[in-house]
């Protein structure tokens, strides 16, 4: 009976907890295809259309160019953080330097402040450069953010990689750039593309930076969303479209690497 | 081929001394095993040959020339792996091709070679697959191939046949062997099996705790050892090693009353082989009750006990007798026996 219990009980939270996360989601897609005035209305019952997909990347919210922003940040983010935390992560696991530990910690201490605290520096700077609204400025706030985990993330990786096949390389007759591209990239492919994508991810949805330094030329999806708060009111259908937009994409990764993500995680933190 | 010479080598991890400082050299195609327990050091000296590890001092010398500060790839040197160290993305053909590959043999050349190495280790209809589709053994003889198809100066090889099961094992140590007398290559191995030892070698040296403690061809090692230590590591079952003392001209010890040519002294260890020992009957020098039997097949291992006394004897297969009963043994005519010095370990006798 307490098993019966137990095992029904257990569902039941499980519903409910997926009904709480997966409710807003929902209405997001669902509002995304309603018409203004439906927008408020929780009804299924309803016209849908594609309008607002029309709206968005037309005057004057011209989300295609934020589209185009959003991908080149995460893409160049991407393109530099993996090969550099690649190369560190790699060192870190095999070279036994003095105070390597330490400097791990320091690397990863960079994620323990909170990202307010550095904004205003973060500002100054880009003011100072002139690279105000860049999307540089935004690729270099992403790498500050992101390459300290993707390095943690990948160490966990090469540290799964027995020494032995990289040992006979070097016997073999490979100096030890050579064992790296030979032996321990292709070994660690997995690991470093679930990383690159985890990076993506992150970049894709970082709000906070984007929105004070950029404003015209460098806004990227998630800070475009704010541009649907008008003096008419929040536009909530356009919004979700947008939602969508910046949705879809991380949906389908996530999908697809969905076997490798909790890999990732647990490889991560258990060495 | 080449001569490998290690010139007072030391090597230690911080405060920890790995492997105080000694000298060894291998001569020109000989095949040298070093034999010891785990954590005695002998992977340690391996890896300083290869180049895999620093060392702390000394000189390594292959063929004549100094190599201490050469990188692993410019020494010539192969070596098979534990745990084979495959590369587990590749082919067993891109395997073996690997160093070749790296020494930019032309892809003509590269393929004869590859297949040739194959044949010779019975590998020559698996060259598509990838390690992961291969069984231990099939594994064990890529490494092997890898090894052996650049002919390098030196092989080395540690412990590796200690991931395959007994059968196998045997097989590939009569193909080591076969292969060392095939190509001539001076070859280092480390083992703790000793057996492995006391049927590769030329010459075994047995380690413990870093240092070499005897050095010798299997047969002296087996029948002349140095110390406690080597009488108590070579042998299988083991040298039976008693506690007692020598007074009178004859060693005593529970159950043990035998004639030996010492100055009286306590806290002396009699050792001597179950095969030197047999059963008899009436007044031995050996006598207690029978504690077990054992039948290996071609002979019964019977341990007798006496107190604290406990002796092992290699007897007949057909040999029975029931637990408890009285049990008598005698050292076979010409049979050897050792004496050491309990606290030291040192041979007391020759």
């Amino acid at each position: 009976m307490n098993k019966y219990i137990a095992y029904w009980g257990e569902r039941a939270l499980l519903v409910l907890i997926s009904v709480v996360v997966l409710f807003p989601i929902g209405w997001m897609f669902l509002t995304a295809f309603k018409k203004p005035r439906d927008a408020y209305s929780l009804s299924l019952n309803f016209e849908p259309t594609v309008q607002n997909f029309v709206t968005v990347f037309s005057d004057p919210w011209n989300l295609g160019s934020m589209v185009l922003n959003s991908v080149i940040v995460a893409g160049a983010t991407v393109a530099i953080a993996v090969p550099c935390a690649s190369l560190a992560a790699y060192s870190f696991s095999r070279f036994r330097v003095r105070g390597r530990k330490f400097l791990f910690f320091l690397i990863l201490s960079t994620q323990f402040i909170p990202a307010v605290v550095i904004l205003l520096p973060f500002f100054l700077m880009f003011r100072s450069l002139g690279l105000l609204d860049t999307r540089v400025a935004l690729v270099i706030v992403n790498l500050a953010i992101v390459t300290p985990f993707v390095i943690w993330m990948i160490k966990g990786f090469i540290d799964a990689i027995p020494t032995d096949s990289e040992e006979a390389a070097m016997i073999d007759g490979a100096s030890r750039l050579r064992v790296i591209k030979d032996i321990v990239l292709p070994m660690a492919a997995p690991g470093i593309l679930t990383s690159s994508i985890f990076c993506f991810i992150l970049t894709w949805n970082e709000f906070m930076f984007a929105l004070i330094l950029s404003r015209r030329d460098a806004v990227t999806l998630p800070v475009g969303l704010v541009s649907f708060r008008t003096e008419r009111g929040d536009l909530w259908e356009l919004m979700s479209a947008a939602g969508v937009m910046i949705t879809v994409p991380i949906f389908i990764m996530a999908l697809l690497i969905q076997k490798h993500f909790t890999r990732g995680m647990t490889a991560g933190a258990v060495k | 081929m080449a001569e490998v010479r290690l010139v007072d080598i030391e090597k230690k991890y911080g405060s920890f001394l790995a492997v105080p400082q000694q000298s060894l050299t291998i001569e020109d195609g000989e095949f040298l095993v070093l034999l010891g327990p785990s954590g005695c050091g002998k992977t340690t000296t391996m890896r300083m040959i290869a180049g895999l590890e620093d060392i702390t001092a000394g000189d390594i010398q292959i063929a004549g020339e100094r190599v201490n500060d050469k990188p692993p790839k410019d020494r010539d040197i192969a070596m098979v792996f534990q745990n084979y160290g495959l590369y587990p993305h590749m082919t067993v053909r891109q395997n073996i091709e690997y160093p070749l590959k790296l020494r930019k043999v032309n892809k003509a050349e590269r393929a004869r070679r590859v297949q040739d190495t194959a044949d010779k280790v019975e590998l020559g209809t698996l060259l598509d697959r990838r390690p992961s589709e291969l069984s231990g053994g099939q594994r064990q003889r890529v490494a092997l191939a890898r090894a052996i198809v650049r002919t390098p100066k030196i092989f080395l090889m540690d412990e590796p046949l200690s991931n395959l099961d007994a059968k196998l094992r045997v097989t590939m140590r009569a193909e080591l062997k076969h292969l060392h007398h095939e190509l001539g290559v001076t070859t280092v191995y480390v083992t703790h099996d000793q057996m492995e030892a006391m049927t590769l070698a030329d010459r075994v040296a047995v380690m413990r705790e870093g240092r070499i403690v005897q050095l010798d061809t299997p047969k002296r090692i087996y029948s002349d050892p140095a110390d406690l230590f080597v009488a108590g590591f070579i042998g299988s079952p083991s040298m039976n090693l008693i506690d007692g003392a020598v007074q009178d001209g004859r060693f005593i010890a529970e159950g043990m009353d035998l004639p030996v040519s010492l100055p009286d002294r306590d806290e002396v260890v009699f050792g001597i082989r179950p095969e030197d020992l047999e059963l008899a009957d009436g007044d031995t020098p050996i006598k207690g009750r029978l504690y077990a039997l054992e039948l290996t097949g071609d002979s019964t291992l019977v341990t007798m006990r006496a107190g604290k006394t406990s002796v092992c004897a290699r007897g007949h297969a057909d040999f029975e007798a029931p637990i408890n009963a009285p049990c008598h043994l005698a050292p076979k005519t010409g049979a050897r026996f050792y004496l050491f010095d309990r606290a030291t370990g040192q041979r007391l006798d020759g």
